[in-house]
């Protein structure tokens, strides 16, 4: 498997949060060959189902990485000289000094390419010369006639950005996107390395829908599937000039396995047994409450699931420029297959007698 | 449909205390409901039935409407309250409250010394005529709602509580007008939507239904220097497609759409930048549904005088209709 050609395919194919049929498409063929069963449900998360090889009944880990991207919506058309231009707006956390300039594709009609543009700076207000654009200011300009835009365009109309993914020198790469289809390419690797190996419990692998926006997917497919067990996957600060906190990693150090009252701890321990088990480098992220993953909905679906989190270290977040190293995607694939082949039937029962041990 | 949006709006309903206005819905939606509940929330439940063929529809409109509640009387009788949901101050001073009762309380603020702003909401008091805490009618807890009268201004139709009694109306009206559908219906009229949609959870909790479609109130952008926004009064109903709080189920917008074009019905797309309604804790209850929502387009939303045009409330009342009488593929 060339993780960078899956990684290229996944961010480069759009899918902004409400919008991910396109997305979740790509991804069931490039899960297909390793699973049982592939559907959509009703919110447009893409649910997968790996049978284990354990006598059935058999337990059930839920792996949840989300499909959605930020990206924009048309909110107005706006007509200038005969030439028709979108006003647009946030969908999931856009930060609007990120997107002037940008190249994007509207998703109308037939699909459009376009543009984020704006007045030169020596052209505004002198109060607007030295500030970021707001909404209002930028515009999406497709270069067509407002009576064409009016035919191909809606208001509610989906916006993506554009963004070839770059490999950089060395093992890094560039793009857009990278939050999360990073995650979903580790968790395609590790359905590739549990094909050559046993395991017995079962895996649903999910691509969720609208995590950007509310969690949306993790919620209601803990829900219908009712896991024994969850992980997700997600993305996690990468350090970088001005980025050195505790709670930010250097790329290509390894993945992340999250630590906090949004992850259990019991989780948490057996996914470091497994790292540690084939000398993977881990680090430990802590989160105080909410770590903003999918984790949060997943942990109170139904009875409440034990849920871990693995983070993959990633630079400028919601930029066209997210950065995260192949290496860190890789070993979170092998860091998720070494833990699910460790997984037997008396596993739950550990992640009790856990919880009652005096610490 | 003027004289039911004249009863309906002109009741008692803050959030937490749906009862009267549950009072005038119940005897309306009666005559064409295959059976009606009213769950622990206070939730109405009214059932329609299919023929089978279809899906489990919710269709949800609330009946709270924002309000105040008393937190304190002063020894002079002034009452001192809390919002009950998204009370802005700049509405306040000078209008009129109307509790459970009867009882009519004028609202006023503490001196400011420049005219041109505007207290905050704890600087002001609701007098109620007393004269002092013990001859004060109202106490502690108690509940009002805005008060002010129905009008009707040509085709436009103003009052308090349009937010939602107008999806009330729209809800009742399709209900009258629906003859056969293929879908299990369930109207349910909300409780409880302007403290953080907790009605409409616990109601698509408990029917778990595979579509959820919440008729509400929407902004506009037609007002002078109003925030840019691609929906007017009169115009259509609103299809929407996103709010702050939720974005619909993608082959739903479509549908709506097409049945919209298919029988003529004037509509505009929503992309609204403020606020949520019941369609988002519809989409995330139990293993999720598809949720959408049908927007009645309204000028000056949260004041004592919420204006709506006619035309979009029938044109609302028609989409839900062409909706629910035909197949939905999703």
């Amino acid at each position: 498997m060339d993780t960078f050609e899956i990684l290229k395919k996944l961010t480069e194919t759009p899918g902004p949060s409400g919008n991910e049929g396109g997305i979740a498409h790509v991804i069931a063929e490039l899960w297909q060959p390793y699973v049982d069963s592939v559907t959509v449900d009703r919110v447009g998360s893409l649910i997968a189902v790996r049978n284990g090889q354990g006598k059935a009944p058999r337990q059930r880990l839920l792996l949840a990485a989300h499909m959605d991207e930020i990206g924009l919506m048309v909110r107005q058309i706006v007509s200038h000289n005969g030439y028709g231009f979108l006003r647009v707006t946030n969908v999931g956390g856009v930060d609007i000094r990120q997107i002037y300039a940008q190249q994007v594709v509207v998703h109308g009609r037939q699909e459009l390419p376009g543009v984020l543009g704006c007045l030169p700076p020596s052209m505004l207000p002198e109060e607007k010369q030295n500030k970021p654009y707001d909404y209002e200011d930028l515009v999406v300009d497709v270069g067509l006639p407002a009576e064409e835009v009016e035919k191909l365009v809606s208001v509610g109309d989906f916006v993506s950005f554009r963004q070839p993914l770059h490999q950089l020198l060395g093992k890094r790469v560039a793009g857009k996107s990278l939050d999360n289809r990073a995650s979903v390419t580790a968790v395609t690797l590790c359905l590739h390395y549990l094909a050559q190996r046993t395991h017995t419990w079962d895996i649903i692998a999910v691509a969720t829908a609208q995590e950007e926006t509310r969690l949306l997917g993790a919620y209601t497919s803990a829900f219908s599937q009712r896991p024994d067990a969850a992980v997700a996957i997600d993305v996690t600060f990468g350090k970088g000039p001005g980025v050195n906190d505790a709670n930010a990693f250097e790329l290509g150090g390894g993945p992340t396995i999250d630590w906090g009252p949004n992850v259990h701890p019991g989780m948490y321990r057996a996914l470091k047994e497994a790292a540690d088990a084939i000398e993977l480098p881990v680090h430990t992220a802590t989160h105080s409450r909410y770590s903003g993953t999918d984790a949060f909905g997943l942990q109170i679906a139904r009875e409440g699931i034990p849920t871990g989190l693995v983070g993959i270290p990633l630079r400028y977040m919601h930029t066209m420029v997210e950065t995260a190293d192949l290496t860190d995607i890789e070993r979170t694939g092998r860091l998720l297959a070494e833990f699910i082949t460790r997984l037997d039937d008396k596993f739950l029962e550990s992640l009790a007698a856990g919880m009652m041990e005096e610490k | 449909m003027n004289e039911l949006i004249k009863k309906l709006t002109e009741a008692y309903g803050p959030a937490g205390f749906e009862d009267q206005v549950r009072d005038l819905i119940q005897p309306e939606v009666a005559p064409y409901a295959d059976e009606i509940k009213v769950d622990a929330l206070g939730n109405l439940i009214v059932h329609k039935k299919g023929d089978g063929s279809g899906l489990k529809v919710m269709i949800a409109a609330h009946m709270d409407e924002i309000g105040v509640m008393v937190t304190h009387i002063t020894k002079e009788g002034y009452v001192r309250f809390t919002n009950i949901g998204g009370v802005y101050p700049r509405t306040l001073h000078g209008n009129r409250v109307r509790f459970a009762d009867g009882t009519i309380g004028i609202i006023s603020t503490e001196p400011l010394a420049d005219r041109n702003k505007v207290n905050s909401l704890d600087k002001h008091f609701i007098d109620v005529g007393a004269t002092s805490s013990e001859d004060c009618p109202v106490k502690v807890g108690d509940a009002a709602g805005f008060w002010r009268e129905f009008a009707v201004l040509g085709s436009r139709l103003v009052a308090k509580s349009m937010d939602d009694r107008i999806g009330c109306v729209v809800a009742i009206e399709a209900l009258k007008r629906l003859k056969e559908t293929p879908h299990d219906v369930y109207f349910v009229f909300s409780v409880q939507e302007e403290v953080g949609t907790r009605g409409a959870q616990t109601a698509a909790n408990a029917l778990n239904p595979d579509v959820g479609i919440a008729l509400d109130v929407t902004l506009t952008g037609d007002t002078p220097e109003a925030r840019p926004m691609a929906v007017s009064l009169g115009k259509g109903t609103a299809i929407k497609v996103k709010d702050t709080g939720m974005i619909a189920h993608a082959g739903l917008v479509k549908l709506m759409r097409q049945r919209a074009e298919e029988a003529g019905i004037p509509y505009q797309m929503e992309v609204l930048e403020g606020g949520t309604t019941d369609a988002r804790p519809m989409q995330i209850a139990n293993a999720g549904c598809a949720a959408g929502c049908i927007s009645i387009p309204c000028r000056y939303v949260h004041s004592q005088s919420e204006m709506v045009d006619g035309n979009d409330v029938e044109n609302s009342v028609r989409l839900l209709v062409e909706i629910l009488s035909k197949p939905i593929a999703l």
